[in-house]
């Protein structure tokens, strides 16, 4: 009885929110005005406006081609995730959290062959760079390597004095935890959904969102893990 | 030891901040910013600035002292803590930089393709005459507390609508304008990133104009939204839209009751 009430109810919710979307698209199809003054923004919710201001208003140059084949319209549109998390502000109740997780894990695809070590000095020159896909007034060239830009938020090689602390500390991070398969899956995981052990982090999903390539991830990885690298041959000393 | 360490470098950062008597690393952790606070390049740009605002210009041969920035013709002292502002006569919200431009267009007739409207950034060879202007008017309101008014109802959704941008994620690095800036006392490399919840940081941080050191130039709210919006590898914002006005409305409306620096001196 009380599962058919809910049921009823969920039905009368989702009826409610057909009928307002319709409202909403009967609303944009209305040519666009000059100025805020000639339209009636008064009933418009904060995040309903806010999507306007992005997609109508001619805010943004969403027609730009972008370096991975799409325009910036498409950048600005958000997936699921990107979504739950700004409307959650990136603090999910338990219930979203363990979604983001199982979601985050199916998400998850694996390099042919297993998860094998790159060359940790070209992962050195990718954690340090903050070149790639930057578009609007000075679009990232990419016959250039796109950078993972580690030390924008984590301190690696503890030689590097530059590093930012939006993230926690990577130093020394293979000499402490070694190199096991449990571990570099924990990186890998890490580097290619990192929602898949901290919902709505602040870390973007470089595999997710094809930042890197895996070429690059296995580089990176080894500049996190191999004994020689600096991250972690100077933690001996 | 690590927590001794780090209180240490706080308690330090609070002498050398001496007169701010504050332990916030982004308003004393450059010390380099603190010793150099009093010799402000900018006042060369904001001198600059006051002739071109008087001056007679344009198709209409009319100088700005008409210009009315939403406390009346030619009232300037205190008119940017009160912006962004519904304008009757734009019948929109309008920014500082916006504002200027729409009077340099009805005031002077000038166009969007003349020089003094189209030069909307300073390079190393030229600094724009929008960017001086900008930083006279804005140097009226120095000192003034942070107060822009929200009585129009497009005041509020305007910054409603901002503080959603703000926080909205999107984009191939998943980030929002709230990644950097609710955090306190991090840093990007060793850049110290202001808090939109602290009125003391924030006051400052959108303290704009100001001189950035390492581009050498004075750089605008608007020069600033749109570097992140680059930065976060999201689609590239026009300038003076209603999106960047709706995100510089809300930054505004965070530092409210905060003492503006105009103009400031920044990394």
């Amino acid at each position: 009885m009380n599962k058919q009430n809910n049921i009823v109810g969920y039905a009368l919710v989702t009826i409610g929110m057909v009928l307002a979307s319709a409202a909403l698209i009967v609303g944009c199809a209305q040519p666009r005005p000059d100025t805020q003054a000639e339209r009636d923004f008064s009933r418009m919710s904060p995040e309903a406006y806010a999507e306007y201001l992005i997609f109508r208003s001619g805010s943004f140059n969403l027609d730009q081609a972008t370096q991975e084949g799409t325009t910036a319209a498409d950048r600005m549109t958000q997936d699921v995730l990107q979504r739950m998390c700004s409307e959650a502000r990136n603090r999910p109740q338990p219930e979203l959290a363990v979604r983001i997780v199982g979601a985050a894990r199916d998400s998850i695809v694996y390099p042919e062959g297993g998860i094998q070590l790159g060359d940790w000095r070209q992962g050195a020159e990718l954690a340090r760079s903050g070149t790639g896909f930057r578009i609007g007034h000075n679009v990232d060239d990419h016959s250039q390597p796109v950078g993972g830009n580690c030390y924008a938020c984590h301190q690696l090689d503890p030689d590097e004095l530059g590093f930012g602390n939006l993230g926690p500390s990577l130093a020394a991070y293979g000499a402490l935890r070694g190199d096991s398969e449990a571990v570099r899956k924990f990186v890998y995981d890490m580097i290619y959904n990192p929602h898949s052990f901290f919902p709505c982090t602040q870390m973007p999903r470089f595999g997710v969102n094809q930042f890197l390539t895996q070429e690059s991830i296995a580089h990176i990885m080894a500049y996190l893990l191999d004994p020689e690298s600096p991250v972690n041959s100077r933690h001996a000393r | 030891m690590l927590k001794n360490i780090l209180a240490g470098v706080a308690l330090a950062g609070s002498l050398v901040g001496g007169a701010m008597a504050s332990d916030s690393p982004y308003l004393t952790g450059r010390e380099q910013l603190l010793m150099l606070a009093d010799d402000n390049p900018a006042e060369l740009t904001q001198w600059r600035g006051e002739d071109l605002f008087h001056e007679v210009r344009g198709p209409k041969n009319a100088s700005l002292e008409r210009c009315d920035f939403g406390l009346g013709p030619g009232v300037l002292k205190g008119a940017y803590v009160r912006m962004p502002r519904w304008f009757e006569d734009a019948g929109r919200v309008m920014d500082l930089e916006s504002r200027i431009i729409h009077c340099m267009k009805t005031l002077q007739g000038f166009t969007d393709q003349d020089d003094p409207i189209a030069r909307k950034h300073s390079s190393d060879t030229r600094e724009a005459d929008l960017v001086a202007i900008y930083t006279y008017v804005a140097s009226q309101s120095n000192g003034m507390k942070w107060n822009p008014p929200m009585n129009h109802p497009m005041e509020r959704l305007t910054r409603n609508a901002g503080e959603v941008l703000f926080h909205r994620r999107a984009g191939s690095m998943d980030f929002a304008c709230a990644t950097c800036h609710t955090t306190p006392r991090k840093r990007i490399r060793l850049s110290f990133l202001p808090v939109e919840s602290n009125v003391e940081e924030w006051s400052k941080a959108i303290s704009w104009p100001a001189y950035r050191i390492g581009h050498g130039v004075v750089r605008t709210s608007q020069h600033r939204v749109r570097g992140c919006y680059y930065q976060m590898r999201q689609a590239g914002i026009q300038f003076g839209s209603d999106a960047s006005i709706a995100i510089i409305s809300y930054w505004t409306h965070q530092a409210r009751g905060g003492v503006a620096t105009l103009p400031d001196l920044k990394r």
